[in-house]
């Protein structure tokens, strides 16, 4: 199948700030792509690239960047605003602040459909409804004449999902869903996701630091560090060999329920992310890396561990490593 | 025995709001040995971050009493009672003063108390700096100017630097980074070793609390719904809710799917509380008698279970 998400070469800079440096991922119908790494590593600035949401004064440049085969790159905004939070939706990290104070849960997600598609109130009406009950939202009537600061997080974050499915899109990029909810809740909307992913064959392109949610929801897992994606896997294949020594740390610093061992310390990874300015040559992780030597200043080879397994390291892969 | 280093004995808290009566604690007693970890798992609104402020007495109870080191906390001078117990809090964002350095940050509280000269608090802040992995270059910047992991060393310092005895933590990894998280965990715990700390270590990430607690308090609409050592209570959880708790934690194990909770959609809601068992309304085995009498305490060895049916 053709991808919905195409995206080659993504760069992204503010000033003289690199925060997304050249990377490429695809999106397929039904495929959920997890897009994995620690705060500043340029993963909500790639989604707001691909939506075209990025603050002014930021240089968004790509090879390629299309959404079922048409380019997005030359589109005029107009068209842009055509397909935003239509074919092509978008959950962002804080319902608190990306819902209006000032307007009702029912105002705010019949808008879309009315602008979109040109509803009637009374059909948007009950779109809204509808969805709001399948994002498990009991009493769905009596929410769509709330205001936002009369939900809990939690429903916020649901009444935000059902937001984004009102015009049925192909393509949905989530931001941390999850991050703000306690965790009884993060599974069910988790399911919810699941679900409607399964019925509807859309495509996610899903965004988080936690990798106990990468393990169970994702197809495909890139791990980006400092602008650049280092590792890209299918899930499993990511979690039994990782190649890349910033993925391997990243599994080592996650408490795992019952495999604790309560007098020895938690792996981590010493340091912290350097910021890249312009001229940065090599690995971008050599300073924190047990592994770094005189030459990861210069160049970051491009390897294979797999048909479908890439990583940025001079190091062989896990897998060679550990037979060796 | 020498008194437990926290003793809370059947405390009660309520809050007014607009659409009546809030409780945030509803009596709840438990003990602390001195040295120990006990750690406070819950959702949000149980009353965990309440329990925390009641026991580091920025908040006084309407009814019970809390103990520190065998002295009610309520009686006690502000002064002795920051020498006793310090917080670490969730945020180093917004508990650190951003027009402050971090020195004067760190030294704020020997400075407070007033009796300590100006060499003293000098060599201590540096001592402390030194502890939590900061460098003296470190001690002249701004908040701002720090990471995430560097902010919650100083707030850290910060709660050090009185030699506490006892230190209250809420949440304090949970605006931070996996890899920087692993990085506080580490160094409370090398911090409590050293210094023969007692935590009360509020979070509600389970693993993060297997990892750091010896023992286990699951907190529900107010009430300590279970308790038990670590091993025991993550091993054989007796509450349906510990059991939602601890079938709802994501491990990284690819494969595995996100499980079903059965919790369904009713949300608690401390304005409003149920008859009988305050989690029948969620809880997935719930029989008549729930929903009209309050479960006894089921106890065990180090705690035990509120619920009719463990």
């Amino acid at each position: 199948m053709s991808p919905l998400l195409e995206i080659e070469n993504l760069r992204v800079e503010f000033g003289r700030t690199s925060a997304v440096r050249g990377i490429s991922l695809k999106v397929a119908p039904g495929e959920t792509h997890c897009l994995v790494g620690e705060s500043g590593c340029g993963k909500s600035v790639t989604s707001l690239a691909v939506m075209n949401l990025l603050a002014r004064g930021a240089q968004r440049r790509a090879d390629r960047l299309a959404f079922k085969g048409e380019d997005l790159l030359g589109l005029p905004e107009r068209a842009m605003a055509r397909l935003r939070g239509n074919a092509m939706a978008m959950i962002f990290q804080e319902p608190m602040t990306s819902l209006n104070p000032a307007y009702t849960i029912g105002s705010q997600m019949t808008e879309v459909l009315r602008r979109h598609k040109g509803a009637s109130q009374r059909v948007a009406t009950e779109r809204a409804a509808d969805l709001l009950a399948r994002v498990g939202i009991t009493a769905p009537g009596m929410r769509l004449g709330q205001f936002p600061h009369q939900l809990s997080g939690g429903l916020r974050q649901r009444v935000m999902i059902a937001m984004a499915l009102m015009c049925d899109p192909q393509l949905l990029i989530a931001d941390e869903p999850t991050t703000a909810l306690d965790v009884t809740v993060q599974a069910q909307i988790l399911r919810l996701l699941a679900g409607l992913q399964r019925d509807l064959g859309l495509g996610l392109l899903l965004i988080t630091h936690d990798l106990g949610i990468v393990a169970r929801v994702a197809t495909r897992v890139s791990v980006m560090y400092a602008g650049e994606i280092v590792e890209s896997a299918p899930t499993a294949e990511l979690f039994a060999n990782p190649s890349h020594p910033y993925t391997q740390g990243l599994l080592r610093c996650v408490p795992v329920p019952g495999k604790v061992r309560r007098d020895e310390p938690l792996g981590s990874i010493p340091g912290t992310v350097p910021r890249i300015g312009a001229g940065f040559t090599g690995c971008a992780f050599r300073d924190r890396c047990d592994f770094a030597d005189a030459s990861c200043a210069v160049a970051v080879p491009h390897q294979r561990a797999g048909a479908t397994h890439d990583y940025l390291c001079r190091l062989a892969p896990q897998s060679a490593r550990t037979a060796a | 025995m020498s008194a437990p280093a926290i003793e809370v004995l059947q405390v009660h808290k309520t809050f007014a709001t607009g659409g009546g009566r809030v409780v945030a604690v509803d009596d709840v007693s438990f003990a602390i040995p001195a040295g120990g970890v006990l750690g406070v798992v819950g959702e949000s609104g149980c009353g965990k971050s309440t329990m925390a402020r009641l026991i580091l007495g920025l908040l006084a109870p309407d009814s019970g009493e809390v103990k520190v080191e065998g002295q009610a906390v309520s009686g006690m001078d502000r002064k002795a009672r920051a020498r006793l117990i310090q917080p670490v809090f969730q945020d180093p964002f917004s508990s650190l003063n951003p027009l402050a350095r971090v020195k004067d940050i760190v030294a704020m509280p020997l400075v407070a108390q007033g009796t300590f000269g100006r060499a003293e608090i000098g060599r201590r802040v540096d001592e402390l700096l030194a502890r939590v992995g900061l460098s003296a270059e470190m001690g002249r910047r701004l908040p701002a100017e720090l990471s995430g992991g560097q902010r919650q060393r100083v707030a850290i310092a910060r709660a050090l630097v009185l030699r506490p005895r006892i230190v209250v933590c809420d949440e304090p990894t949970s605006a931070l980074d996996v890899s920087v998280q692993a990085q506080i965990l580490n160094l409370l715990a090398e911090l409590r070793r050293d210094l023969g700390l007692t935590y009360l270590f509020i979070s509600h990430n389970l693993a993060v609390v297997e990892h750091v607690a010896s023992e286990v308090a699951v907190m529900y609409l107010g009430r300590i719904v279970e308790r038990g050592s670590t091993d025991a209570l993550f091993a054989r959880p007796e509450h349906p809710y510990t059991k939602a708790l601890l079938a709802s934690v994501l491990t990284p194990e690819p494969g595995l799917g996100v499980p079903d909770v059965g919790l369904g959609d009713a949300l608690p809601d401390p304005a409003n509380m149920p008859p009988g068992c305050r989690f029948h309304p969620r809880c997935p085995v719930a029989e008549a008698r729930c929903a009209s009498e309050s479960p006894p305490l089921r106890k065990r060895a180090n705690g035990g279970a509120e619920c009719w049916l463990a």
